[in-house]
Protein backbone atom coordinates (compact mmCIF):
# COMPACT_ATOMS: atom_id res chain seq x y z
CA UNK A 1 0.00 0.00 0.00
CA UNK A 2 1.30 2.82 -1.10
CA UNK A 3 0.39 6.62 0.68
CA UNK A 4 0.67 9.91 -1.11
CA UNK A 5 1.16 12.03 2.22
CA UNK A 6 2.25 11.06 5.27
CA UNK A 7 -0.02 11.46 8.08
CA UNK A 8 0.16 13.79 11.10
CA UNK A 9 -1.29 14.80 14.15
CA UNK A 10 -0.59 18.57 14.89
CA UNK A 11 -3.09 19.15 17.75
CA UNK A 12 -5.36 17.42 20.46
CA UNK A 13 -7.58 18.29 23.18
CA UNK A 14 -10.19 16.96 25.16
CA UNK A 15 -12.53 18.25 27.89
CA UNK A 16 -12.92 16.55 31.58
CA UNK A 17 -14.51 13.45 31.05
CA UNK A 18 -17.20 12.73 34.03
CA UNK A 19 -20.65 14.03 34.18
CA UNK A 20 -20.93 17.34 32.31
CA UNK A 21 -23.41 20.15 32.16
CA UNK A 22 -22.53 21.61 28.88
CA UNK A 23 -24.63 20.67 25.58
CA UNK A 24 -23.17 18.04 23.42
CA UNK A 25 -22.65 20.77 20.81
CA UNK A 26 -20.90 22.87 23.11
CA UNK A 27 -18.14 20.08 24.40
CA UNK A 28 -17.53 19.35 20.93
CA UNK A 29 -16.53 22.59 20.11
CA UNK A 30 -14.74 23.21 23.70
CA UNK A 31 -12.77 20.22 23.09
CA UNK A 32 -11.87 21.16 19.24
CA UNK A 33 -11.02 24.47 19.90
CA UNK A 34 -8.34 23.18 22.49
CA UNK A 35 -7.33 20.99 19.32
CA UNK A 36 -7.26 24.21 17.18
CA UNK A 37 -5.68 25.77 19.53
CA UNK A 38 -3.04 22.67 20.46
CA UNK A 39 -2.51 23.07 17.17
CA UNK A 40 -1.54 26.97 16.58
CA UNK A 41 -3.49 27.07 13.56
CA UNK A 42 -6.33 29.08 12.25
CA UNK A 43 -9.13 27.25 11.70
CA UNK A 44 -9.72 28.55 7.97
CA UNK A 45 -7.49 26.04 7.45
CA UNK A 46 -9.22 23.21 8.13
CA UNK A 47 -10.83 21.72 5.00
CA UNK A 48 -13.09 18.96 6.62
CA UNK A 49 -14.43 17.44 9.76
CA UNK A 50 -15.11 13.85 11.16
CA UNK A 51 -17.27 13.84 13.72
CA UNK A 52 -17.77 10.06 15.57
CA UNK A 53 -21.07 9.84 17.89
CA UNK A 54 -23.67 7.05 18.83
CA UNK A 55 -26.28 8.97 20.88
CA UNK A 56 -26.69 12.08 19.90
CA UNK A 57 -30.21 11.93 19.67
CA UNK A 58 -30.01 11.37 23.98
CA UNK A 59 -29.21 15.05 23.99
CA UNK A 60 -31.18 15.92 21.14
CA UNK A 61 -28.40 16.75 18.73
CA UNK A 62 -27.80 14.83 15.49
CA UNK A 63 -25.97 15.81 12.53
CA UNK A 64 -23.05 17.35 15.03
CA UNK A 65 -20.93 18.46 12.42
CA UNK A 66 -22.50 21.57 10.86
CA UNK A 67 -23.23 22.92 14.41
CA UNK A 68 -19.57 22.53 15.30
CA UNK A 69 -18.20 23.79 12.23
CA UNK A 70 -20.85 26.90 12.11
CA UNK A 71 -18.99 27.39 16.05
CA UNK A 72 -15.95 27.38 14.09
CA UNK A 73 -16.71 29.99 12.05
CA UNK A 74 -15.97 27.69 9.09
CA UNK A 75 -19.92 26.57 8.24
CA UNK A 76 -19.40 26.59 4.81
CA UNK A 77 -16.29 23.40 5.16
CA UNK A 78 -18.65 20.02 4.71
CA UNK A 79 -18.52 17.13 7.88
CA UNK A 80 -18.99 13.66 8.29
CA UNK A 81 -20.44 11.55 11.13
CA UNK A 82 -19.56 8.31 12.06
CA UNK A 83 -21.11 5.62 13.96
CA UNK A 84 -19.35 2.52 15.11
CA UNK A 85 -20.49 1.59 18.74
CA UNK A 86 -17.78 2.19 21.31
CA UNK A 87 -15.37 2.22 18.41
CA UNK A 88 -16.66 4.86 16.49
CA UNK A 89 -13.74 7.60 17.49
CA UNK A 90 -11.27 5.48 15.88
CA UNK A 91 -12.77 4.68 12.99
CA UNK A 92 -13.12 8.09 12.34
CA UNK A 93 -10.03 8.50 12.94
CA UNK A 94 -9.04 5.99 10.50
CA UNK A 95 -11.16 7.80 8.06
CA UNK A 96 -9.88 11.13 8.15
CA UNK A 97 -6.37 9.15 8.04
CA UNK A 98 -7.19 7.91 5.01
CA UNK A 99 -8.36 11.09 3.26
CA UNK A 100 -5.30 12.82 4.55
CA UNK A 101 -2.78 9.73 3.13
CA UNK A 102 -4.75 10.08 -0.48
CA UNK A 103 -4.03 13.79 -0.53
CA UNK A 104 -7.62 14.49 -0.48
CA UNK A 105 -7.36 17.07 2.16
CA UNK A 106 -3.94 18.29 4.19
CA UNK A 107 -5.97 19.35 7.46
CA UNK A 108 -9.15 17.86 9.12
CA UNK A 109 -10.31 17.56 12.65
CA UNK A 110 -11.37 14.99 14.19
CA UNK A 111 -13.90 15.56 16.91
CA UNK A 112 -15.53 12.63 19.18
CA UNK A 113 -18.48 13.28 22.06
CA UNK A 114 -20.74 11.08 23.82
CA UNK A 115 -23.39 13.10 26.34
CA UNK A 116 -25.48 10.19 28.70
CA UNK A 117 -25.37 10.36 31.77
CA UNK A 118 -28.65 12.59 32.03
CA UNK A 119 -30.17 9.64 31.13
CA UNK A 120 -29.36 7.65 33.88
CA UNK A 121 -27.98 4.43 34.58
CA UNK A 122 -31.25 2.26 33.50
CA UNK A 123 -31.66 3.72 30.11
CA UNK A 124 -27.45 4.39 29.20
CA UNK A 125 -27.77 0.40 30.11
CA UNK A 126 -30.34 -0.08 27.34
CA UNK A 127 -29.19 2.26 24.94
CA UNK A 128 -25.35 0.77 24.53
CA UNK A 129 -27.25 -2.56 24.38
CA UNK A 130 -28.40 -1.41 21.26
CA UNK A 131 -24.95 -1.78 20.01
CA UNK A 132 -25.25 -5.36 20.47
CA UNK A 133 -26.44 -8.03 17.29
CA UNK A 134 -29.92 -7.18 19.13
CA UNK A 135 -31.93 -9.93 17.80
CA UNK A 136 -29.83 -12.70 19.74
CA UNK A 137 -28.59 -10.60 22.35
CA UNK A 138 -30.17 -6.92 23.25
CA UNK A 139 -33.21 -9.01 22.56
CA UNK A 140 -32.58 -11.44 25.22
CA UNK A 141 -31.62 -9.27 27.85
CA UNK A 142 -27.40 -9.06 27.19
CA UNK A 143 -26.20 -5.76 28.63
CA UNK A 144 -22.70 -5.14 27.44
CA UNK A 145 -21.74 -5.87 31.70
CA UNK A 146 -22.86 -9.33 30.20
CA UNK A 147 -21.54 -9.94 27.33
CA UNK A 148 -18.06 -8.97 28.73
CA UNK A 149 -18.81 -10.89 31.53
CA UNK A 150 -19.74 -13.81 29.74
CA UNK A 151 -16.41 -13.83 28.23
CA UNK A 152 -14.50 -13.56 31.29
CA UNK A 153 -16.53 -16.66 32.25
CA UNK A 154 -15.01 -18.49 29.40
CA UNK A 155 -11.32 -16.79 30.18
CA UNK A 156 -11.68 -18.04 34.13
CA UNK A 157 -13.13 -21.55 32.98
CA UNK A 158 -10.18 -21.73 29.96
CA UNK A 159 -7.12 -20.34 32.13
CA UNK A 160 -5.65 -20.40 35.50
CA UNK A 161 -7.33 -17.11 35.85
CA UNK A 162 -9.48 -15.45 38.95
CA UNK A 163 -11.79 -12.53 39.46
CA UNK A 164 -8.82 -11.22 41.95
CA UNK A 165 -6.72 -11.23 38.54
CA UNK A 166 -9.25 -8.99 36.61
CA UNK A 167 -9.35 -6.54 40.09
CA UNK A 168 -5.97 -6.20 39.83
CA UNK A 169 -6.42 -4.10 36.03
CA UNK A 170 -9.19 -2.11 37.49
CA UNK A 171 -6.54 -1.51 40.38
CA UNK A 172 -3.91 -0.62 37.98
CA UNK A 173 -5.60 1.74 35.70
CA UNK A 174 -7.43 3.95 38.62
CA UNK A 175 -3.74 4.74 39.65
CA UNK A 176 -2.86 6.00 36.15
CA UNK A 177 -5.80 7.99 36.19
CA UNK A 178 -5.10 9.59 39.53
CA UNK A 179 -2.55 11.12 37.37
CA UNK A 180 -4.61 12.16 34.76
CA UNK A 181 -6.40 15.63 35.77
CA UNK A 182 -9.24 15.12 32.81
CA UNK A 183 -9.92 11.11 34.21
CA UNK A 184 -13.73 10.83 35.29
CA UNK A 185 -12.95 8.38 38.32
CA UNK A 186 -9.54 9.53 40.30
CA UNK A 187 -9.92 7.49 43.15
CA UNK A 188 -7.47 4.88 44.34
CA UNK A 189 -9.16 1.61 45.00
CA UNK A 190 -7.89 -1.45 46.28
CA UNK A 191 -8.64 -5.01 45.08
CA UNK A 192 -10.76 -5.61 48.03
CA UNK A 193 -12.95 -2.47 46.75
CA UNK A 194 -13.19 -3.96 43.53
CA UNK A 195 -14.24 -7.51 45.10
CA UNK A 196 -16.97 -6.08 47.54
CA UNK A 197 -18.39 -3.98 44.48
CA UNK A 198 -21.80 -4.66 43.78
CA UNK A 199 -22.13 -7.91 41.27
CA UNK A 200 -23.18 -6.23 37.82
CA UNK A 201 -23.33 -9.45 35.64
CA UNK A 202 -21.28 -12.39 37.41
CA UNK A 203 -18.91 -12.88 37.30
CA UNK A 204 -18.17 -8.71 36.87
CA UNK A 205 -18.40 -6.32 40.08
CA UNK A 206 -19.06 -2.36 39.22
CA UNK A 207 -15.69 -1.75 39.89
CA UNK A 208 -14.52 -4.15 36.82
CA UNK A 209 -16.85 -2.01 34.60
CA UNK A 210 -15.47 1.71 32.90
CA UNK A 211 -18.66 4.36 34.14
CA UNK A 212 -20.77 6.04 31.57
CA UNK A 213 -18.98 8.96 30.78
CA UNK A 214 -19.94 12.23 29.09
CA UNK A 215 -17.05 13.71 27.05
CA UNK A 216 -15.06 15.30 23.87
CA UNK A 217 -12.02 14.69 22.41
CA UNK A 218 -10.82 16.17 19.41
CA UNK A 219 -7.29 16.35 17.17
CA UNK A 220 -6.20 17.95 14.05
CA UNK A 221 -4.75 15.51 11.17
CA UNK A 222 -2.67 16.60 8.77
CA UNK A 223 -0.10 16.14 6.14
CA UNK A 224 3.62 15.97 6.86
CA UNK A 225 4.31 18.78 4.72
CA UNK A 226 1.07 20.56 6.29
CA UNK A 227 3.01 20.08 9.73
CA UNK A 228 5.95 21.58 8.60
CA UNK A 229 5.52 23.99 7.00
CA UNK A 230 3.37 25.51 10.68
CA UNK A 231 6.03 24.63 12.84
CA UNK A 232 5.45 22.99 16.35
CA UNK A 233 5.18 19.49 17.51
CA UNK A 234 3.98 16.68 15.72
CA UNK A 235 3.56 13.06 15.67
CA UNK A 236 3.11 10.94 12.78
CA UNK A 237 0.57 7.73 12.26
CA UNK A 238 3.06 5.39 11.21
CA UNK A 239 0.35 2.23 11.13
CA UNK A 240 -3.19 1.71 10.18
CA UNK A 241 -5.40 -1.12 10.58
CA UNK A 242 -9.38 -2.34 10.93
CA UNK A 243 -10.91 -5.87 11.24
CA UNK A 244 -13.98 -7.25 11.97
CA UNK A 245 -15.41 -10.04 13.68
CA UNK A 246 -19.23 -11.80 14.25
CA UNK A 247 -21.22 -9.28 15.63
CA UNK A 248 -22.92 -11.79 17.98
CA UNK A 249 -20.52 -13.29 20.49
CA UNK A 250 -22.38 -16.42 19.71
CA UNK A 251 -20.52 -16.39 16.02
CA UNK A 252 -17.03 -16.79 17.28
CA UNK A 253 -15.60 -19.87 17.93
CA UNK A 254 -13.08 -18.65 20.51
CA UNK A 255 -15.17 -16.39 23.75
CA UNK A 256 -11.71 -15.32 25.20
CA UNK A 257 -10.46 -13.85 21.78
CA UNK A 258 -11.06 -10.71 19.96
CA UNK A 259 -10.60 -11.78 15.75
CA UNK A 260 -10.71 -7.77 14.98
CA UNK A 261 -8.04 -6.92 17.11
CA UNK A 262 -5.88 -9.38 15.69
CA UNK A 263 -6.67 -8.55 12.46
CA UNK A 264 -6.32 -4.23 12.91
CA UNK A 265 -3.08 -4.91 14.86
CA UNK A 266 -1.64 -7.32 11.66
CA UNK A 267 -2.58 -4.70 9.64
CA UNK A 268 -1.16 -1.92 11.97
CA UNK A 269 2.11 -3.06 12.63
CA UNK A 270 2.78 -4.08 9.21
CA UNK A 271 2.23 -0.59 8.02
CA UNK A 272 4.57 0.52 10.81
CA UNK A 273 7.25 -1.58 9.53
CA UNK A 274 6.98 -2.57 13.45
CA UNK A 275 6.10 -5.71 15.82
CA UNK A 276 4.32 -5.77 19.26
CA UNK A 277 7.78 -5.93 20.74
CA UNK A 278 8.44 -2.19 19.34
CA UNK A 279 5.48 -1.10 21.01
CA UNK A 280 6.65 1.90 24.11
CA UNK A 281 3.57 2.41 25.58
CA UNK A 282 -0.66 1.24 24.65
CA UNK A 283 -3.95 2.61 25.08
CA UNK A 284 -6.58 -0.14 24.76
CA UNK A 285 -10.06 -0.58 24.83
CA UNK A 286 -10.88 -1.98 28.88
CA UNK A 287 -14.21 -1.08 28.68
CA UNK A 288 -14.09 -3.97 31.67
CA UNK A 289 -11.02 -5.28 33.09
CA UNK A 290 -11.94 -8.85 31.45
CA UNK A 291 -11.38 -6.52 28.04
CA UNK A 292 -7.79 -5.36 29.02
CA UNK A 293 -6.60 -8.96 29.66
CA UNK A 294 -7.62 -9.86 26.08
CA UNK A 295 -6.61 -6.88 24.31
CA UNK A 296 -3.18 -7.18 25.42
CA UNK A 297 -3.00 -11.07 24.09
CA UNK A 298 -4.80 -10.34 20.98
CA UNK A 299 -2.59 -7.02 19.94
CA UNK A 300 0.84 -9.84 20.58
CA UNK A 301 1.72 -8.13 24.08
CA UNK A 302 1.87 -11.43 25.28
CA UNK A 303 0.89 -14.93 24.33
CA UNK A 304 -3.03 -16.96 24.47
CA UNK A 305 -3.66 -16.94 28.04
CA UNK A 306 -0.56 -14.96 29.48
CA UNK A 307 -2.18 -11.54 29.75
CA UNK A 308 -3.50 -12.18 32.92
CA UNK A 309 -0.04 -13.47 34.42
CA UNK A 310 1.50 -10.08 32.92
CA UNK A 311 -0.94 -8.16 35.18
CA UNK A 312 -0.05 -10.55 38.35
CA UNK A 313 3.18 -9.75 37.75
CA UNK A 314 2.69 -5.97 37.42
CA UNK A 315 4.52 -6.17 34.13
CA UNK A 316 1.28 -3.60 32.35
CA UNK A 317 1.84 -0.84 35.35
CA UNK A 318 2.99 3.07 34.05
CA UNK A 319 6.99 2.79 33.49
CA UNK A 320 7.17 -1.43 33.84
CA UNK A 321 7.44 -3.81 30.67
CA UNK A 322 4.79 -1.78 28.76
CA UNK A 323 2.78 0.71 30.34
CA UNK A 324 -1.52 -0.27 29.20
CA UNK A 325 -3.65 2.87 29.50
CA UNK A 326 -0.99 5.59 31.24
CA UNK A 327 -4.22 7.60 30.63
CA UNK A 328 -6.04 5.49 33.15
CA UNK A 329 -7.59 3.97 30.12
CA UNK A 330 -11.55 3.96 29.63
CA UNK A 331 -11.81 2.52 33.45
CA UNK A 332 -10.89 5.55 34.87
CA UNK A 333 -10.30 7.66 32.37
CA UNK A 334 -13.80 7.24 31.53
CA UNK A 335 -15.53 6.06 28.23
CA UNK A 336 -17.79 8.76 26.40
CA UNK A 337 -18.28 6.07 23.71
CA UNK A 338 -18.15 8.34 20.90
CA UNK A 339 -14.95 10.50 22.07
CA UNK A 340 -12.97 6.99 23.67
CA UNK A 341 -10.74 6.62 20.20
CA UNK A 342 -10.25 10.09 19.46
CA UNK A 343 -9.08 10.61 23.05
CA UNK A 344 -6.92 7.60 22.83
CA UNK A 345 -4.92 9.27 20.23
CA UNK A 346 -4.91 12.72 22.66
CA UNK A 347 -3.07 10.52 25.31
CA UNK A 348 -0.35 9.24 22.83
CA UNK A 349 0.01 12.87 21.19
CA UNK A 350 0.04 14.30 24.87
CA UNK A 351 2.76 11.52 25.55
CA UNK A 352 5.04 11.71 22.61
CA UNK A 353 5.14 15.61 22.73
CA UNK A 354 5.91 16.03 26.52
CA UNK A 355 3.09 17.01 27.57
CA UNK A 356 1.40 13.60 29.67
CA UNK A 357 2.96 15.19 32.64
CA UNK A 358 3.23 12.52 36.54
CA UNK A 359 1.84 9.77 34.19
CA UNK A 360 4.74 10.26 31.26
CA UNK A 361 5.92 7.16 29.95
CA UNK A 362 9.74 7.14 30.21
CA UNK A 363 11.50 7.69 26.63
CA UNK A 364 8.59 6.51 24.29
CA UNK A 365 8.62 6.73 20.88
CA UNK A 366 5.73 4.70 19.86
CA UNK A 367 2.83 4.43 20.66
CA UNK A 368 -0.68 2.26 20.09
CA UNK A 369 -4.22 2.70 20.07
CA UNK A 370 -6.46 0.34 20.25
CA UNK A 371 -10.37 0.90 19.91
CA UNK A 372 -13.24 -1.72 19.56
CA UNK A 373 -16.97 -1.31 18.91
CA UNK A 374 -19.74 -3.66 20.82
CA UNK A 375 -17.58 -6.87 21.87
CA UNK A 376 -15.16 -5.98 19.34
CA UNK A 377 -16.89 -6.60 16.42
CA UNK A 378 -15.57 -3.76 14.26
CA UNK A 379 -12.04 -2.24 15.57
CA UNK A 380 -8.86 -0.17 14.62
CA UNK A 381 -5.82 -0.23 15.66
CA UNK A 382 -3.36 2.97 14.98
CA UNK A 383 0.65 3.24 15.71
CA UNK A 384 2.19 6.90 16.57
CA UNK A 385 6.10 7.88 16.29
CA UNK A 386 7.60 10.65 17.51
CA UNK A 387 9.19 12.88 15.58
CA UNK B 1 -43.54 -16.28 5.84
CA UNK B 2 -39.93 -14.34 6.71
CA UNK B 3 -36.77 -16.68 7.10
CA UNK B 4 -36.81 -14.18 10.30
CA UNK B 5 -40.60 -14.82 11.14
CA UNK B 6 -39.33 -18.91 9.94
CA UNK B 7 -36.40 -18.92 12.67
CA UNK B 8 -39.29 -17.75 15.62
CA UNK B 9 -41.50 -20.52 14.77
CA UNK B 10 -39.15 -22.94 14.90
CA UNK B 11 -37.87 -21.55 18.08
CA UNK B 12 -41.31 -21.69 19.30
CA UNK B 13 -41.01 -25.49 18.88
CA UNK B 14 -37.23 -26.04 20.18
CA UNK B 15 -35.80 -26.34 16.65
CA UNK B 16 -32.82 -24.01 15.38
CA UNK B 17 -33.64 -23.27 11.56
CA UNK B 18 -30.35 -22.68 9.60
CA UNK B 19 -28.63 -23.20 6.55
CA UNK B 20 -26.45 -25.50 4.57
CA UNK B 21 -24.29 -24.28 2.29
CA UNK B 22 -25.61 -26.44 -1.48
CA UNK B 23 -21.50 -26.39 -2.33
CA UNK B 24 -19.61 -27.03 0.47
CA UNK B 25 -22.58 -28.22 3.09
CA UNK B 26 -20.97 -25.13 5.72
CA UNK B 27 -23.57 -24.78 8.15
CA UNK B 28 -24.40 -21.42 9.21
CA UNK B 29 -27.25 -19.98 11.45
CA UNK B 30 -30.22 -19.14 8.82
CA UNK B 31 -29.77 -15.21 8.94
CA UNK B 32 -26.81 -15.68 6.84
CA UNK B 33 -27.09 -15.33 2.78
CA UNK B 34 -23.88 -16.15 1.55
CA UNK B 35 -21.58 -18.99 2.93
CA UNK B 36 -19.09 -17.66 5.01
CA UNK B 37 -17.04 -20.53 3.37
CA UNK B 38 -17.61 -20.42 -0.02
CA UNK B 39 -19.46 -17.24 -1.02
CA UNK B 40 -22.40 -19.29 -2.55
CA UNK B 41 -25.70 -18.63 -1.81
CA UNK B 42 -27.04 -21.82 -2.46
CA UNK B 43 -28.73 -22.53 0.88
CA UNK B 44 -30.81 -25.43 1.84
CA UNK B 45 -32.83 -25.43 4.96
CA UNK B 46 -31.76 -27.52 7.80
CA UNK B 47 -33.88 -27.66 11.38
CA UNK B 48 -31.88 -29.19 14.18
CA UNK B 49 -33.33 -29.85 17.96
CA UNK B 50 -32.32 -26.94 19.78
CA UNK B 51 -30.21 -28.75 22.62
CA UNK B 52 -26.19 -28.56 23.70
CA UNK B 53 -23.97 -27.30 26.08
CA UNK B 54 -23.46 -24.15 27.80
CA UNK B 55 -20.36 -22.59 26.30
CA UNK B 56 -20.41 -19.43 28.53
CA UNK B 57 -22.93 -17.45 30.26
CA UNK B 58 -23.30 -14.55 32.75
CA UNK B 59 -25.68 -14.04 35.39
CA UNK B 60 -27.33 -10.30 35.34
CA UNK B 61 -27.81 -8.43 37.90
CA UNK B 62 -28.10 -4.70 36.31
CA UNK B 63 -30.55 -5.50 33.18
CA UNK B 64 -31.58 -3.46 30.51
CA UNK B 65 -35.07 -1.81 30.13
CA UNK B 66 -38.21 -4.49 30.24
CA UNK B 67 -35.74 -7.16 32.15
CA UNK B 68 -35.58 -5.47 35.75
CA UNK B 69 -38.27 -7.85 36.50
CA UNK B 70 -36.62 -11.04 35.80
CA UNK B 71 -33.56 -10.41 37.55
CA UNK B 72 -30.93 -12.01 38.45
CA UNK B 73 -31.53 -13.64 35.10
CA UNK B 74 -28.78 -15.79 33.07
CA UNK B 75 -27.82 -15.29 29.57
CA UNK B 76 -26.73 -17.90 27.85
CA UNK B 77 -24.43 -19.30 24.75
CA UNK B 78 -25.06 -22.81 24.01
CA UNK B 79 -22.63 -24.73 21.27
CA UNK B 80 -25.26 -26.73 19.52
CA UNK B 81 -25.23 -30.55 19.66
CA UNK B 82 -22.98 -31.91 16.31
CA UNK B 83 -21.79 -28.66 14.85
CA UNK B 84 -20.01 -25.85 15.36
CA UNK B 85 -22.77 -23.32 15.94
CA UNK B 86 -23.28 -21.92 18.98
CA UNK B 87 -26.75 -19.46 19.80
CA UNK B 88 -27.45 -17.61 22.74
CA UNK B 89 -30.33 -17.02 24.74
CA UNK B 90 -31.97 -16.06 28.11
CA UNK B 91 -32.35 -18.09 30.61
CA UNK B 92 -34.63 -17.62 33.80
CA UNK B 93 -34.05 -19.02 37.60
CA UNK B 94 -30.23 -18.65 37.66
CA UNK B 95 -29.29 -17.02 41.01
CA UNK B 96 -25.52 -18.05 41.17
CA UNK B 97 -22.81 -19.47 39.16
CA UNK B 98 -23.27 -22.67 41.60
CA UNK B 99 -26.56 -23.38 39.40
CA UNK B 100 -24.81 -23.21 35.67
CA UNK B 101 -21.44 -24.63 35.30
CA UNK B 102 -19.76 -24.11 31.88
CA UNK B 103 -21.03 -27.10 30.07
CA UNK B 104 -23.84 -27.89 31.65
CA UNK B 105 -27.19 -29.39 29.02
CA UNK B 106 -29.14 -26.97 27.82
CA UNK B 107 -32.07 -26.89 25.20
CA UNK B 108 -34.55 -24.00 23.41
CA UNK B 109 -37.56 -24.02 24.73
CA UNK B 110 -39.11 -21.00 23.33
CA UNK B 111 -39.14 -17.58 21.73
CA UNK B 112 -41.29 -14.46 23.20
CA UNK B 113 -40.10 -10.66 24.42
CA UNK B 114 -37.36 -12.22 26.14
CA UNK B 115 -35.79 -13.38 22.59
CA UNK B 116 -34.77 -17.51 22.41
CA UNK B 117 -35.37 -18.63 25.82
CA UNK B 118 -33.48 -21.36 26.91
CA UNK B 119 -33.85 -23.78 29.69
CA UNK B 120 -31.39 -26.65 31.36
CA UNK B 121 -32.34 -29.71 30.14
Amino acid sequence: MSFVEKVCVLGAGSTKYGKLADSIGDITTQASVAAIDSAGIDPKEIKAAYISNVFGVADKQVHLGPVLMSNLGISDKPSLSIESACGSGSVAFREAFANVAAGFYDCLIVSGVEKVTHTGTDWTTTYFAYCSDFFYEGQAGASFPGLFASMARAYLTEFDATEEDFAKVAVKNHQNGLLNPKAHLQKDITIDDVMSSAVVASPLKLYDCCPFSDGASSVVLCSEKFAKAHGGDYVEVTGSGRGGSPAALQGREHMTTIPSTKLAAEAAYKMAGITAKDVDFAEVHDCFTIAEVVDTEDLGFFGKGEGIQAIREDRTKLNSDISINPSGGLKSKGHPIGATGVGQVVEVYDQLTGNAGARTVKDAKIGLTHNFGATGASCAVHVFQSV
Amino acid sequence: MSVKEQFIENAKDGKILTHKCTSCQHLHLSNVYYCEKCGSKGFEDSILDGVGSVATYTIITVAPAGFQKYTPYAFVVVKLDGTDLRISGFMGGITTPADLPVGTRAKITGFDERGIIVEKQ
